[in-house]
């Protein structure tokens, strides 16, 4: 289980995030939602220690990794995978390259191990051809993808992924959403999911947080998002007539 | 004010820089790598300038002994003498400032501003450690061959340059390149040249690491390291200079 208290971000005088406390559940897909530049990136940045908060801690099973050395986050960061809202890929190196790095650098498995762990991450996310490309000669949506191989290249025990499906076709989509929640329940570990797609949301949201305007505006589940009476909420869930349609019907 | 800020940042990137590697084998892998980036893709630029630099110096001074007075071999012991003293070790340095020097800084901006650094990040991993050592460790070590092979082709153009143009013996020429001979000469450069290997390679690395927001940055930085690393040098130049020849 991951924990936020009270976390307030600011760059500069530009407060991003204003108190936001939240917990996301061990073996559930915790989704993130929020209009663009509400602040969604910037809290996984927060949790993650790419950005130092300006107040309120983290805590990871209950150690308080805001307190940390950058020396002694690093046993927690092994265990973390995190895919980039843009991929970020090495681009010097391939695809396989890629996805075994983390494992090369932290594993002391033979050469054919991890060559099988390769095979099967990229394989999970419907890639077994594209080993010896470089970034550079990728599919925005293949990048994607070969960042979720990289994330969970070492069976991590916090998963985050900014916009996994952005990019991504509506199959491929419900491909990539799914496998998330698989490995999630399967390896029973925390994950928290950013995302833009109401699909999603309304398929695997078990924890939904609600970012507005950088707070913590609402939380809930797939079932609550259709009963919700909260203004900002509906506007942002229901901007759509399609999805007005959808919560008529599933509210009779 | 603002250079004291960045001086401290420069130092606390090189705290960061020199620690012990995640993994020797990948470290080691690197650093040949590097030395092939770094070290080997510039010989050729390395080598052409030498020797026209060796000729031109020769040619410069041949003809300007018409008196007599000075005896015609001094030309090879002059060509020799800045070769080794100051061409090879400094101008080389300089020019590989705006080889290697920007295309560092370059290389690790984009990484930074494409996140790719972060992802190393949170892997757990020293990103300092991890992109910039095996550059050091790298250039440290060819640098001198490097240098060394500019000083012999230098050396060698000058010769060229009597045979083609005929302005003296090349006999004479070899006479004064072997004339009075001082190893020191030779440390001195060495120890420039180790010294500048560290500048080339730790200057532009701190601004491509540093770089926020995108491609423009990413450009303006890599011109502030060419501009800084080269002001770097020379100020180095000048004070190492003092300190072990006088
Ligand atoms: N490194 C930074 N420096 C300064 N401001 C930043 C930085 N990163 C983000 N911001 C600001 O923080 C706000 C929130 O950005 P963030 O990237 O978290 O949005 P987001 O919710 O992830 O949006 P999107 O859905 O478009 O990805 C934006 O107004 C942005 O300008
Ligand atoms: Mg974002």
């Amino acid at each position: 289980m991951i924990e936020v208290k009270n976390i307030t971000k600011r760059f500069g005088d530009n407060e991003v995030l204003s108190d936001v406390s939240a917990q996301f559940e061990r073996g559930k897909t915790n989704l993130i939602i929020g209009a663009s530049g509400s602040g969604k990136t910037t809290l996984t940045k927060c949790i993650v220690g790419l950005h130092d908060v300006s107040d309120g801690e983290v805590l990871y099973d209950g150690v308080n990794f805001s307190a940390l050395k950058q020396s002694e986050r690093k046993e927690i960061r092994q265990q973390i995978g995190f895919l980039f809202q843009g991929g970020a890929l090495f681009d010097s190196m391939t695809v396989e390259e890629n996805v075994m790095f983390p494992l090369k650098m932290f594993t002391t498995q033979s050469k054919k191990e991890m060559q099988m762990r390769v095979d099967f991450c990229l394989d999970r996310v419907n890639l077994s051809h594209t080993h010896k490309l470089f970034p550079a000669e990728l599919s925005g949506g293949m990048k994607k993808r070969v960042g979720i191989a990289r994330a969970i290249a070492m069976n991590p025990r916090y998963l985050f992924c900014d916009e996994p499906n952005s990019g991504l076709d509506p199959q491929t989509s419900i491909v990539i959403d799914q496998l998330i929640n698989e490995i999630t329940a399967e390896y029973d570990i925390t994950t928290i999911v950013i995302t833009h797609d109401m699909n999603s949301v309304l398929e695997i949201g078990e924890n939904v947080i609600f970012i507005y305007k950088g707070k913590k505006w609402w939380q809930g589940d797939k079932r609550d998002i259709l009963e919700t009476d909260n203004q900002e909420l509906t506007d942002f869930v229901y901007a759509s007539d399609f999805m007005k349609k959808i919560r008529q019907r599933a509210r009779g | 004010m603002q250079f004291i800020v960045e001086l401290g940042r420069y130092v606390k990137l090189l705290g960061a820089v020199f620690s012990r590697p995640e993994q020797w084998k990948t470290f080691r892998n690197q650093v040949f790598k590097e030395m092939n980036t770094l070290g080997i893709d510039s010989l050729p630029i390395i080598s052409i300038i030498s020797v026209f630099m060796g000729a031109v110096i020769t040619i410069q001074t041949a003809s300007n002994l018409d008196g007599g007075f000075i005896p015609l071999y001094s030309v090879g012991y002059a060509a020799r003498q800045s070769m080794i003293l100051e061409f090879s070790p400094t101008i080389i340095a300089l020019i590989l400032i705006g080889k290697v020097g920007s295309s560092i800084s370059s290389e690790l901006g984009t990484m930074r501003v494409s996140e790719q650094i972060d992802a190393l990040e949170i892997m757990g991993i020293n990103s300092a450690n991890y992109l910039i050592l095996p550059k050091v460790v790298a250039c440290i070590l060819f640098n001198p061959f490097l240098i060394t092979l500019s000083m012999v082709i230098g050396i060698s153009g000058g010769y060229l340059a009597t045979v083609f143009t005929g302005i003296m013996a090349g006999s004479d020429y070899e006479y004064g390149v072997r004339y009075d001979f001082n190893s020191f000469d030779y440390t001195y450069a060495m120890i420039k040249t180790v010294l500048f290997a560290f500048v080339i390679v730790t200057v532009p690395a701190f601004y491509g690491y540093y770089v926020k927001g995108g491609s423009v940055e990413v450009g303006r930085a890599s011109t502030k390291a060419v501009v800084s690393s080269s002001i770097v040098i020379l100020i180095l130049n000048y004070v190492v200079t003092q300190l072990l020849l006088i």
